[in-house]
């Protein structure tokens, strides 16, 4: 007899949502976090006021050289001196990168995961995601189609509690909508222009995770609607963005029959050659040292793209002897990120008489129009913009004046400034690669990560042309000031959006995951966490995470049913 | 439809302000006390960056930059928040910034120090390089401001539960 039905690893934005489903499905589940227990009531300081900062919320330097030496540069907008206790140390949790290359790996390890920390756009796949490595022959076709996930993004949208506006565009398929954060004046005096100068672009609300219409269901779990503070990266009282802490766990503890298990970092999964199932967890206790085990019927991985194949290339066995589930070699390459680098911002006029009242989360999205519009692209794919046209503001003191007028100035009108920055897909690279240190180990024992990631050609020329765009679209709007930055693609891995390391297939031999995002290898083990991306798309891909999980969690119930697995 | 001002007012009131509003151009109400001994700056920095801050944010209908002991607070955080480096390179550019300005800045009559910074602005503010370091000490002093209390809420108008959004408000 099993310890547990179910052992989820990870309590992020995937782990949640497996718990959740797995519970509300009779199961008895037991979520393995490896960091410490955060306690909204304790722990979230989205309340603090900015008079109540330390060092107008400036992590000291000395510390972050110390302690946040690849977390704060990073992730600078994000990491604070009171919202700290949410980023790991670097120290505490080292990795490396082969010469020559570089990769920020920025994280969270206690309760839910990044799914505290993060900036809640949210975007379905299109029709065009799922079909175009086979169109074009690029790495291994997905196989699941958008007809097989649209039920699973209306199922976790209901849920989770979706901003946006319906905007009918086949490459970024509607959802299960609360009303949107309207544009500003000046966004919608952008949104004009630009779809008058370029036919096959739109400009659009960004669709984010926040309640703005709170369901029965949703006010159940103590959540409400967005109060528009943008004090998101701290935590959120009203729990009005969706977090695992804030809905999907609390869901899951609900049924009864929920467990988690703090500070248990996974060191391998336990397989049984001769049922060629996995029996359980050996875990190693991140405050203690001791290291126990927790049998299982059935195992879902939610650990992170990048951690997930890591365990699996720590569970070695005589079957698989180059991690588990392995029998592909895909596990731990692909990997996959977003890029970003291109962009630009500029002034817009004609509206300084004019100013916003609230703080909302969100701006505008232009979605891609590249290969899915325009066809005269020299590269495959394409890129999404995120920005924002707001009352330029001079808080940072870098206006011309002195005295009273120069005090003044800082509430009276002024002009607005548009502002947009690509989001561009990555191509799947089998050269890509997480791999586990010879020798090196973290103080619990466990293998150092080592990250071997760069850019393609295809990623290199997207971003130089997304720049271009950019500069084109705010001229066409009639901004001034134009200031384009060089584009200097960020670091594999700046996005955070963590990809593609046991990939998705129709095929044993060369993907690690059916489209079920269970093992070819493993019947009983399942990958739901961004690992199981075949491609990545350019759109942030949190709801497909939460929308694959769903999807699997259902599916290996059924399977425990049928006594299939 | 309210502008933003009377919205804010009615806010503030509805949130037991109105001893705040009346408490405009009062004490400073910050945690930093006058006779605590200073951790970063020198008297004579000191003496600068007060005399730059109280001219840059004068008291009016509102409390000033000296009213919230702006100074101090720079005081606190650059013995706190700056790394070594950082702090060489701040009393080098004050020592940059009081010569351009004169070691007699500090105790200029008021019109006279008006005047001088005035000149001093106008050039940072002209696309001229070499006054990087004004700036900084600008954008710190205003930012410091502004996250005070009162600079937060009766300069920047700042509301901790907004409850809602609205994206386009005459002023």
């Amino acid at each position: 007899m099993a310890d547990f039905d179910a052992i989820v690893v990870g309590s992020g934005m995937s782990g949640g949502w497996s718990a959740k489903e797995l519970c509300e499905r009779g199961l008895k589940v037991l979520v393995l976090e490896r960091g410490n227990e955060i306690v909204p009531e304790r722990d979230y300081v989205d309340q603090m006021p900015p008079w109540e900062q330390s060092n107008l919320d400036r992590i000291s330097e000395d510390e972050i050289a110390r302690h946040y030496y690849k977390q704060f540069p990073g992730v600078s907008y994000a990491v604070k001196e009171s919202n700290k206790h949410f980023w790991v140390k670097d120290d505490e949790h080292p990795y490396e990168t082969s010469p020559g290359t570089e990769y920020d790996w920025l994280r969270g390890y206690h309760t839910a995961g990044r799914s505290i920390m993060w900036s809640r756009q949210t975007y379905r796949l299109g029709p065009q995601d799922f079909e175009a490595n086979k169109i074009e022959g690029i790495a291994v076709d997905w196989p699941v189609r958008n007809e097989d996930i649209a039920p699973w993004y209306d199922h976790v949208e209901k849920f989770a509690g979706i901003a946006g506006n319906r905007d009918g565009l086949p490459q970024l398929p509607d959802g299960q909508f609360q009303p949107g954060f309207e544009l500003t004046c000046a966004e919608k005096e952008f949104k004009s222009r630009v779809e008058a100068a370029f036919p096959g672009r739109n400009v659009i609300q960004a669709r984010v995770a926040h309640i703005t219409a709170v369901t029965e269901e949703q006010r159940a779990l103590g959540r409400s609607n967005c109060q528009s503070r943008n004090r998101c990266h701290f935590g959120c009282t009203f729990k009005a963005y969706f977090s695992s802490l804030n809905a999907t766990l609390p869901a899951a503890e609900r049924t009864g029959n929920y467990t988690i298990v703090h500070n248990a970092i996974v060191q391998s999964l336990q397989y049984d050659g001769e049922s060629n199932r996995v029996v359980g967890v050996r875990v190693i206790d991140a405050e203690t040292m001791e290291t126990r085990s927790y049998s299982c019927r059935v195992l879902f991985l939610n650990a992170s793209a990048m951690a997930s194949a890591m365990i699996l290339l720590q569970s070695k066995s005589t079957e698989y002897p180059n991690g588990l589930a392995n029998s592909s070699d895909q596990v731990g390459r692909n990997l996959m990120d977003h890029v970003s680098g291109a962009g630009a911002s500029g002034l817009i006029s004609g509206f300084e008489n004019k100013t916003v009242f609230g703080r909302r989360p969100g701006g505008i999205y232009i979605p891609r129009y590249a290969n899915i519009t325009e066809h005269d692209k020299p590269y495959i794919r394409g890129f999404g913009f995120q920005g924002n046209a707001t009352p330029l503001g001079n808080a940072g003191g870098q206006i011309a004046g002195i005295g009273r007028a120069f005090k003044e100035s800082h509430g009276a009108a002024g002009p607005w400034r548009v502002s947009i920055s690509a989001f561009g897909e990555q191509l799947p690279n089998p050269n890509n690669t997480v791999t586990l240190h010879p020798s090196k180990r973290d103080k619990w024992g466990n293998p150092l990560a080592v990250f071997n990631v760069g850019y393609g050609e295809n990623e290199r020329i997207m971003q130089a042309e997304a720049g271009k765009d950019a500069v084109a679209m705010l001229e066409a709007a009639g901004c001034t000031e134009i200031s384009s930055r060089p584009v200097n693609l960020t670091k594999p891995g700046n996005r955070i959006h963590e990809m593609g390391s046991a990939r998705m297939g129709r095929d044993a031999a060369t993907s690690v995951l059916n489209g079920w995002c269970q093992a070819h290898d493993v019947p009983n083990l399942f990958i739901t966490d961004g690992a199981f991306m075949t491609s990545s798309a350019c759109q942030n891909p949190s709801l497909s995470y939460m929308a694959f999980s769903a999807r699997a969690a259902h599916y290996a119930v059924d399977l425990l049913a049928q006594g299939a697995i | 439809m309210k502008t933003r001002r009377e919205v804010l007012q009615g806010l503030i009131v509805s949130i037991g302000g109105a001893s705040m509003l009346a408490a405009c151009g009062n004490a400073a109400r910050v945690a930093v006390s006058e006779s605590q001994s200073l951790r970063f700056f020198s008297d004579q920095e000191l003496a600068l960056v007060s005399r730059i801050s109280d001219l840059l944010l004068p008291r009016t209908d509102t409390p000033g930059a000296l009213d919230v002991n702006v100074p101090r607070f720079i005081d606190g955080l650059m013995a706190e928040w700056a790394n070594a480096a950082s702090k060489e390179s701040q009393h080098r550019q004050l020592m940059d910034l009081g010569q351009m300005l004169g070691d007699d800045f500090p105790t200029l009559a008021h019109a006279d120090a008006e005047n001088a910074l005035r000149e001093l602005d106008r050039a940072a503010f002209s696309g001229n390089s070499g006054y990087g370091g004004y700036r900084a000490l600008k954008g710190l002093i205003t930012q410091s401001y502004f996250a005070t209390e009162d600079g937060a809420l009766l300069e920047q108008h700042w509301v901790a539960v907004p409850g809602r959004w609205d994206p386009c408000v005459d002023i």
